[in-house]
This record gives structure tokens, sequence and C-alpha cells, in this order.
């Protein structure tokens, strides 16, 4: 049975300091067992200026069992499969502890997007690519960042699409597009902060 | 540590991904994979020790968190066409102890064992005043937890469980409970997982605030940092503790605690005999300290542990 008393004390204190962390967490339903987190690429890395969405659910033993955790954007990152945006790290598999959160889960997954592991991979090729041929593993990253994970570059329809995937209702995607402008990063905001 | 894809290295995608599953990828942010150890005392070689487990991990499937109290005959006869040196010192042992009570091997006997000796310990003898002082303990704890920085949230209830559990096994409460009751909470996992959370954030908290003590031991069992070793070695559920843990854990609550060795060592002046080591806790207001008697205090909390694994010891 997930904790979800605790669950809400996770989203009050994420919402608190979004700011500082720039780290969102946003249900997907009413049923708390599915939620989006959404964390900034960190400065001086190839995944700089992109936002990043990951989808997470909750497993019935929550907080005793790790929260799942997988890249809904494409990351190419040595430790993140470029594939199904499988994430390859100790804290959501046997080094999970009831004193982690959510949040501090997210910026543990930030962390890895500024320390990529290539001995330890989730993604061979990229890894190899990032050991043998650092330049260019630097520029796909940041083409996979310009081209995925930064929401303006795409068509409206498309927009619509990532925000729905996110798991805000479609109708109430295209009026906040709407009254934003159809800019997409300002409209997850006002989505996220209700 | 191989993931599945490198397999398929050589610039080659397989054709389909593997579920995220992989175990046997662990990327730590910590940049510090940490090998447990469990060196207690025991001077054995790898495949000694790993028979050892082996027939201690075969009997976990249907152990529950804590069993019944047995006989210690049923250990020596666990060892009964074992190595003759555990048995003499099985013979040693029931000398001097008349039970044992086995825990689940699942990486938390250690506190599974100390819960219910604790609160057993407790309800036995209605000893109020250790309560009292216990519960000072646990408050100074939560302090100390909240100066490092933990959410509020993510440890409150868990100390909450364990002090309820407290009041629980005093008599005269609205919610006391009966012997049965407290073995039947000890085996509920919703109790015991709570109880061994609260253990663990004790635990942690006592050896970050005492950091200077504690990274000599810990720099001996790994290259970590004691806020790494903390992270990876003492709050994920499942990780097995070590001298340091039980020191932590005893000073913290002021309980001490006696853990016995049943290993294969032996003297070298050919006697065998059984070792004990008595964590005496250092600070945390141990009993005793107050009525400035100076006779040794015996730990009311005896565990016995065999390389990988703790259950709990009734003296005679």
């Amino acid at each position: 049975m997930i904790d979800f008393s605790r669950v809400q004390k996770e989203l009050q204190e994420c919402s608190r300091d979004i700011e500082s962390s720039g780290i969102r967490v946003t249900p997907k339903s009413d049923n708390l067992g599915r939620l989006t987190g959404i964390i900034p690429g960190p400065t001086g890395t190839p995944y700089e200026g992109g936002t990043f969405c990951i989808d997470i659910t909750l497993p019935d033993g929550y907080p005793f069992e790790p929260p799942k955790m997988q890249f809904a954007t494409k990351v190419w990152h040595p430790n993140i499969s470029s594939q199904s945006g499988a994430i390859c790290l100790d804290i959501l598999k046997d080094q999970w502890s009831p004193a982690l959160t959510l949040k501090t889960a997210l910026l543990s997954v930030q962390a890895l997007l500024s320390a990529p592991q290539p001995d330890d991979p989730q993604d061979a090729v990229v890894a190899q690519q990032y050991i043998k041929e650092y330049q260019t593993f630097v520029g796909t990253a940041r083409y996979w960042t310009e081209t995925f994970a930064k929401v303006s570059s795409l068509g409206v329809e498309e927009k619509v699409q990532k925000l729905v995937e996110m798991g805000f209702p479609e109708s109430l995607v295209r009026s906040t597009l709407e009254a934003v402008g159809g800019d997409e990063n300002l409209a997850l905001e006002k989505l996220c902060s209700g | 540590m191989q993931n599945q894809e490198e397999q398929v290295a050589d610039g080659k995608r397989a054709a389909f991904e593997f579920e995220p599953k992989g175990e046997d990828c662990s990327s730590s942010i910590l940049g510090n994979s940490i090998l447990h150890s469990d060196g207690v005392g025991a001077d054995l070689t790898q495949q000694q020790q790993h028979e050892e487990e082996l027939a201690i991990s075969s009997l976990q499937q249907n152990v529950p968190f804590v069993g019944d109290k047995e006989p210690l005959s049923a250990l020596a006869a666990e060892y009964q066409s074992g190595s003759p040196i555990l048995i003499e010192k099985i013979k040693i042992l029931s000398d001097q102890y008349a039970a044992i009570r086995r825990t689940r091997g699942d990486g938390n006997c250690f506190f599974r064992g100390f819960m219910f000796s604790y609160l057993e310990h407790i309800l036995l003898t209605q000893d109020r005043l250790e309560v009292d002082r216990v519960k000072n303990n646990v408050e100074d704890c939560r302090k100390m937890l909240q100066s490092l920085g933990y959410v509020e949230f993510t440890f409150e209830d868990f100390f909450s469980l364990f002090l309820e559990q407290l009041d629980c096994v005093i008599e005269g409460n609205e919610s006391s409970i009966s012997y049965d009751e407290l073995l039947n909470r000890s085996r509920d996992q919703s109790v015991s997982d709570y109880v061994v959370m609260f253990f663990r954030f004790v635990t942690s908290g006592e050896i970050q605030k005492r950091s200077e003590f504690f990274e000599p031991f810990i720099l001996g069992l790994t290259n970590a940092t004691v806020e790494q070793f903390c992270k990876s070695a003492v709050e994920p559920m499942g990780e097995e503790s070590d001298h340091v843990q039980i020191t932590a854990l005893s000073d913290a609550l002021g309980v001490p605690i006696r853990v016995v060795y049943l290993d294969r060592s032996s003297c070298d002046t050919g006697g065998i005999s059984v070792n004990h080591h008595d964590f005496i806790p250092a600070t945390g207001n141990p009993p005793n300290a107050a009525d400035g008697s100076s006779e040794t205090f015996n730990p009311f909390i005896t565990l016995l542990y065999r390389p990988g694994h703790y259950d709990i010891l009734y003296p005679k």
C-alpha cells in the first residue's frame, strides 16, 4: 500500500522550493501513484537549456520500495537508455532508502546528467561513444537536447501531445497553451502550479 | 558490473531494449560503490564463510522476521555433522545460554533482533525508568536528524511508530499489549519495517553526529566518506550491520548490547572458547549511569553472530 499521505507531503515540499531546485513533481491524475518529474538540464553540460520529463510510477511498497523512474524525454547519456529512457542509478535500485524522496531522487538523476559513468552503462552505444569519441558524444547529446528537450522547437500539435503525455488533460493543455501565447514552458509552469 | 547491453557492444544495437530492471548496473552519483564487509571477528577463508552463509541462507525463506524461542539444542542440531570447532563452541554456549530466537536473514536481522529483544525486555521488566530514559535519547536523535538537514516527514512516521510500541509494552495503558501480541507485531511487516527504518535513521544520525570518531572505522571497511557510508550502508533497507552500526545504535539509544560470536576461529593456545563483545554506550546516558554503581553492567540484549547473521540469545 503506497503511503499517500507521505507522497502528499513530498509534493508540498517540492513545490515550496521550485525556485531554488528547479525540480517539479506533478501527479498525472488524481491517483498519486503515477507522476511526472521535470528537471532542468544542468548548466555547463550538453543538457543545458533542456527540460527533461521523467515518468514516475510508485510501487505499492513506496517509500520502502524505490520509485520507478524513466525518462519520457529522449536523452543521449551513457547511463540512460536512448531508446526506452531507462535509468541506471543505484539509488533507484538497491541503494534506495525511505530517507530519500522523489525530489532527492530527481536531484540525483540531475547529478547523473552532470556526471556520466560510462564504465557502468545503461546504453552501451552511448557509453562507447563517450569513451572513444568524446566530442562526437557532446555534439550528439547537445543535438538531442535541442531536438527533444526544448519544447519551443515543436509545432502546436507536438506541443499539445507532449504536454498531454506529461499527464495533463488535452482540453486544459490547449486552453493553457492559448492563454500563454503558445509558449510551452510557460504553459507547463501554469499547468504545474494548477 | 556488466550490463546486458554490453554484450551487444561494438556499435551494434540490439533490436530490442532490455527492461530497466538491470540489477547488475549500479551507477552511483557518489561515484563510489561500497563493497560490503561482514568482517566482524571472524578470520575465515572465503570458502568457509561462504559455506556457513549458505547453511544459514537456505533456512531463511520460511523464517518469520522473528521466530519462536527454541532451546539451544536446536542450534546444535543444525551443525550435527558440521565443523568440530562449531560443535564444541555450541556446547560451551549451552552452559550459559538457554535458548535462541531466530530472525530472518534479510540484511535487517540485527535491527529486527534488537527491536524484539528490547521491547521484550521492557514488557517483562516493566522498567518505566528505562522507557523514559530511552525516550529522551530518541528526542535527541530527532533533533540531531533535523540539524543534519533531514526533512521531518521522511522520518517522523518511523519515530512515532517506535514510541507507540514503547508505550504498548508498558502495562496499564489503554494500548497495552500482551507478549503474544508483541510477537505478532514483530512479525508484521508494516510494524517491523517501520521500526527497522527508525533504527536506521537513529544509527545514521549518530554516525554523522560523531563522524570524526567513526571515520577511521569506516575507512577500514570501505573507501567511502562518512556521509556516503550512511547513505549506502546504513539508510537503505537490507544493508547488513557491522561493528560501526551496532556501536552507533547502542551509543545513540544508550542501550548496551552483547554480541556472541559463533565462528570457526580458535585460540592459538589450542583451547576453544566463545568470544563475545559488549557494546557499552559511550554516550547517550546509559542505564545505571545515574546511580553511581561501579559494578559492570550486564547487557540485557544478547545477540548471536554467525558470519552474516544475527539471532537473539537468551541467557540461563
